[in-house]
């Protein structure tokens, strides 16, 4: 059995790569499931998806712990430990990251599997003009590094999900090209059977009282620990020579990710904005730019 | 035209506690987190939020909450009998002097439209009928949100859900008025763009004993279809195109909070949003615009006696001076 | 025939449409909002006629649809979770109405706390309502169910409700290989609703619903109603040879998976069967003879069956999706139950507690359940259920807690 993980940011468009990969070797007349992880698609925010397929029937379901690959859409997932895109990566024959041909970012990250990088971003982005809808690229090279799903089959399941999407016959015919694309250019890695994962301790849970036993929160605010920071695809940045104080940035914040110094300018918390620039759009002298974050949008 | 203003003129002027931290798993650029986090900086400190499932029942997520405040989760349907349980029970204790003043809680229902509008609305009618003291706040995004944006009774005309049939009948419940016709001892509508006029409502509301309700259109980028940057521009649109009108009703007796001196075109507001594109893609329909058009005009030229600028003064402890 | 990939939510679908409902009302919930959705769709753009109708609740909604079926029309309704103990108390009205409808329930845990993954506390909740209840582990078997489901639902003999189950996210969201039936292949199989009881027209007056305050016309009304979910069995072994011969898939009240000869056997129901069925294969590949029955249709208990299947196995374990506070396992004690009723007695029959919330089973707590289940003796004594938890999730639960300003010496005061 092939098992497929897919990981990219709510947009990037790794349910889409999941189905054409599922679709793909469905039309190879395999035995497959896919699945997106449970939950809201934020954009910006950590997605992951999944697709298996064998010859055999497939007696697995839910997320895959032990990826025989791993399908990574953007870089700065690699920095993000929520996102723990490299989850069980020993099994793992290779470790495909969508970022330019040659990236050293194994010692970076501490990828130990066999690395494989390729720059569907930029060609998305010569292609189709947006960078952000990645699912024909990184489904391609998916279905490449496996080795076991043709090109035929790949570009037909390409055309099947984004007809399904309702995508115009212009944008169909874009993303066959980019997976075609891909396809050529990478090469199929060696997969060796994977070790099934039945380590693991069990233990018996007692009585542990009823604070510990209630699903209760005794620590107030404390959700500023987790960084949506990560989410964030622009960065707005203050021009302080511009800002003239008004405050109405910090009003209009949903997330409350401005603060007001003691001196009356307000100061961005990267670890916390989640990037959605409505502060860019109401201070009145324009004085917050935006830069990229994400490369891939 | 606006209403004078009597404890706050201007945004720098609004307190700068903040009692929600970042680090929400909500939606970037969510327009009920915005409301809320407004809200709860004019309510102050110790506050109880009862919530019903909804896009903000996921604020509190174990092991997190971005709240400072108190919390609890009901059920879609009866988070106001929530309220009323908190409520009484800090009545009993406070007036058997058992619990200090300084350990009284306000407090709020938080819940969305379809909450509020659908299954909830008994649940709320009978608290607002027993004149229960607590503050309401609905974030109407104008459809049930958290499971992915179906129709709910506060759907729009026109606006596309993810189960909407007959898009062009479906009609929004007219919220204040239901609400209204129970007599809470306050009732407002506000929006996060006009924070100014939120935290006047909410100032205005604490010395009234009774429910207190806020109504808030709460811009949705998820739902709606639009660029999250552009979420403050279309609350700001709703108010200027009429759509959302800014009012209260003390005792019953309606007052607009602000009136625009000239109403932009209702297609501003709406050309924006995916949930509206029918109506502009592949041709503008002008049938269905105008008709949206003339019941906005209608409800503004509908204006009459008791819905004035100037209501007579109701019996409270700080009548509003206006 | 085609055969597609889809999504269990987009199976349960394709089986209301095959069935030809006329009549769908709707709440949404998660995970269950894709079959709606996809209704809805399918009712706008003419594929389906009839009516697509959104309720304020889920308790309207069934109140909606048990009246519609009151009233001769097929209707179908699907939830999950919250809505389905909301809706709890319609359930009990329109089974004691013994009209036939067809409800999809999206397992999910139940709150509090408020959670998204699967387990059965949903639907067992309904168990005692009168509701048939079918179970399944695929998504071609939730569309095959939903078909076979109406067959039941409407067989004369039982003129009941049927809830077709499955579990969020693992079957909801997941896609899988699956045939979807010719129309008329479907329409041979389910031709069209003639409801067995009077409904309601102009013509013939009928009180339905009607208050009974005397005990003993109350038991004679409720023993019918058992009566009748009994027969569902008949009209399910009835249906389910049409469908084999339509369709070619054979369909059973249990599904019994590799016991023959078995010593072991582990009972389960739901998707999460799937997993057991791995472990299954391992072990008989290391020449361990185990095997693994899935409870398929959980009302009416197939008692008779699951003792005979189970009468020559050395040791039983049922691994629960639910946990009844206080008691336990709910299937162990139907099962336990059931083989006492039937003289079968196991010398080894041993709860397990597992996947609730979604928790996985991972193969390690398969190894566990085996290892109990042939180092048990007869003699040992009655045992506790025993939850499936490993090490590392122990860890996390530490984690989370301290996260969440929680220490141990705070839990002791
Ligand atoms: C009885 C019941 N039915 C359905 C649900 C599923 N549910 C959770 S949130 C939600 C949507 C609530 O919509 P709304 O009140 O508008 O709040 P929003 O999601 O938009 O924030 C629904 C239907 C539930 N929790 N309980
Ligand atoms: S972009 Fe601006 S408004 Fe949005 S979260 Fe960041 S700081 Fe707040
Ligand atoms: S809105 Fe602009 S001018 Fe006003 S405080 Fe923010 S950055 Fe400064
Ligand atoms: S779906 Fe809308 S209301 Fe819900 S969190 Fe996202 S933006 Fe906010």
């Amino acid at each position: 059995m092939i098992r497929i993980r897919f990981h990219g940011r709510g947009g990037h468009g790794v349910k889409t790569a999941g189905r054409i990969v599922g679709t793909a070797a469905f039309l190879a007349s395999l035995q497959v499931q896919d699945s997106p992880v449970y939950g809201a698609e934020r954009r910006g925010a950590p997605v992951a998806a999944f697709t298996r397929f064998d010859s055999a029937p497939i007696l697995e379901r839910g997320v895959i712990d032990s990826p025989d690959l791993i399908v990574i859409a953007d870089e700065t997932l690699l920095a993000d430990a929520g996102a723990a895109v490299l989850a069980g990566q020993t099994s793992a024959a290779a470790v495909f990251v969508n970022a330019p041909a040659g990236a050293r970012l194994n010692e970076k990250y501490q990828i130990l599997p066999p690395l494989v990088t390729w720059d569907i971003t930029a060609r998305t982005q010569a292609v189709l003009g947006t960078a952000s809808a990645l699912s024909a690229g990184l489904a391609a090279a998916a279905a490449k590094l496996t080795g076991l799903i043709s090109a035929e089959h790949l570009l037909a399941a390409v055309r099947e999900e984004l007809r399904q999407l309702r995508a115009t016959a212009d944008v169909v015919d874009k993303n066959v090209t980019i997976a075609a694309e891909v396809f050529d250019q990478l090469s199929t890695v060696r997969f060796a059977p994977a070790a099934s994962g039945i380590a693991g301790e069990v233990l018996t849970v007692g009585y542990e009282g009823v604070n510990l036993g209630t699903a209760s929160i005794l620590a107030p605010g404390n959700a500023q620990q987790r960084n949506t920071g990560t989410w964030r695809v622009e960065r707005p940045e203050i021009d302080y020579d511009v800002c003239t104080r008004c405050g109405l940035c910090q009003l209009g914040c949903p997330d409350g990710a401005i603060k007001i110094e003691k001196n009356g300018f307000p100061v961005i918390d990267y670890d916390h904005c989640k990037g959605c620039m409505i502060c860019a759009q109401v201070c009145p002298l324009h004085g917050i730019a935006r830069t990229k974050e994400v490369r891939s949008w | 035209m606006r209403v004078a203003r009597e404890h706050f003129k201007s945004p720098k002027g609004l307190p700068v506690e903040e009692y929600l931290t970042p680090g929400s798993p909500l939606c970037a650029g969510c327009g009920g987190l915005t409301t809320l986090r407004l809200m709860h900086k004019v309510l102050g400190e110790n506050v109880v939020i009862v919530n019903a499932a909804g896009c903000m029942t996921l604020l509190a997520t174990f092991p997190f909450t971005p709240l400072k405040s108190s919390w609890l989760y009901t059920t879609m349907a009866s988070a106001s009998a929530g309220a009323q349980g908190v409520r009484d029970a800090l009545d009993i204790l406070r007036d058997s002097g058992r619990l200090p003043p300084q350990e009284d809680l306000q407090v709020l229902v938080l819940a969305g439209d379809g909450s509020t509008y659908d299954m909830g609305l008994s649940s709320t009618s009978s608290a607002i009928h027993r004149g229960l003291d607590f503050w309401y706040l609905c974030y109407d995004n104008e459809a049930y949100g958290n499971t992915g944006f179906q129709l709910s009774s506060a759907s729009p005309e026109a606006s596309h859900t993810s189960t909407s049939i007959d898009l062009i009948h479906q009609r929004k419940k007219d919220l204040f008025e239901i609400w209204r016709a129970h007599h809470p001892a306050y009732l407002a509508s506000v929006s996060a763009h006009d924070a100014v006029d939120l935290a006047e409502k909410v100032e205005r509301a604490r010395s009234l004993r009774g429910p207190k309700l806020f109504l808030s259109l709460a811009v949705c980028p998820t739902g709606w279809g639009f660029d999250p940057e552009w979420g403050d521009e279309l609350a700001h649109l709703a108010v200027e195109t009429g759509v959302w009108p800014l009012k209260e009703a003390v005792a019953g007796v309606v007052r607009h909070t602000y009136i625009p001196n000239r109403f932009r075109p209702i297609a501003d507001y709406l050309e924006p949003q995916r949930r509206f594109r029918h109506l502009f893609q592949p041709h503008r329909n002008e049938a269905v615009l105008a008709q949206m058009q003339a019941e906005v005009d209608a409800y503004w030229a509908g204006l009459g006696t008791e819905s004035t600028l100037t209501p007579r003064a109701p019996e409270t402890e700080h009548a509003p001076r206006v | 025939m085609v055969r597609q990939l889809l999504t269990g939510n987009a199976a349960a679908a394709w089986g209301a449409r095959l069935a030809r409902a006329e009549y769908v009302p709707a709440f949404p919930i998660t995970p269950q909002t894709e079959i709606i959705e996809t209704l809805a769709d399918w009712f706008a753009d003419g594929s389906m006629p009839g009516k697509f109708v959104t309720l304020d609740s889920e308790h309207s909604m069934l109140t909606a649809a048990g009246a519609a079926a009151a009233t001769g029309v097929r209707t179908f309704a699907a939830t999950s979770s919250q809505g389905l103990v909301y809706a709890l108390e319609v359930l009990y009205s329109v089974a004691g109405w013994r009209v036939p409808l067809v409800l999809v329930n999206v397992s999910r845990g139940l709150s509090a706390p408020i959670t998204l993954g699967p387990d059965h506390n949903d639907v067992l909740a309904a168990r005692d309502t009168g509701f048939v209840q079918l179970h399944a582990e695929t998504c071609q078997e939730v569309l095959d169910s939903v078909l076979l489901a109406y067959r039941i639902a409407e067989d004369a003999r039982v003129s009941l409700p049927v809830l077709v189950n499955l579990d969020g996210f693992f079957l909801s969201f997941t896609r899988e290989p699956v045939e979807i039936p010719e129309a008329d292949r479907a329409r041979e199989f389910l031709g069209d609703f003639t409801p067995v009881q009077p409904v309601f027209r102009a013509s013939r007056p009928v009180a339905q619903g009607v208050a009974v305050l005397e005990g003993g016309l109350y038991s004679y009304f409720r023993y019918q109603m058992h009566r009748a979910v009994q027969n569902a069995v008949a009209a399910h072994t009835a249906a389910a040879t049409d469908f084999e011969r339509l369709f070619g898939r054979r369909y059973g009240t249990i599904e019994s998976y590799r016991l023959d000869g078995a010593d072991v056997a582990l009972v389960m129901a739901g998707s999460f069967t799937t997993k057991a069925k791995a472990a299954v294969e391992r072990w008989r590949s290391q020449g361990r003879r185990v095997g693994v029955l899935r409870l398929r249709m959980v009302r009416p208990f197939p008692a008779a069956e699951i003792a005979a299947t189970l009468a020559g196995c050395r040791a039983v374990g049922v691994i629960d999706q639910n946990l009844s506070p206080g008691l336990g396992g709910i299937f162990f004690h139907e099962v336990a139950g059931a083989l006492a009723a039937h003289q079968v007695q196991p010398p080894v029959l041993r709860s397990f507690i597992g996947g609730l919330g979604g928790k996985d089973i991972s193969q390690a707590e398969f190894d566990h359940v085996l290892e109990t289940l042939e180092s048990a003796h007869a003699h040992d004594g009655p045992h506790e259920a025993e939850l499936l938890f490993t090490r590392t999730e122990w860890d996390q639960v530490r984690n989370r807690l301290a996260l969440a300003g929680k220490t141990w010496e705070r839990s002791a005061t």
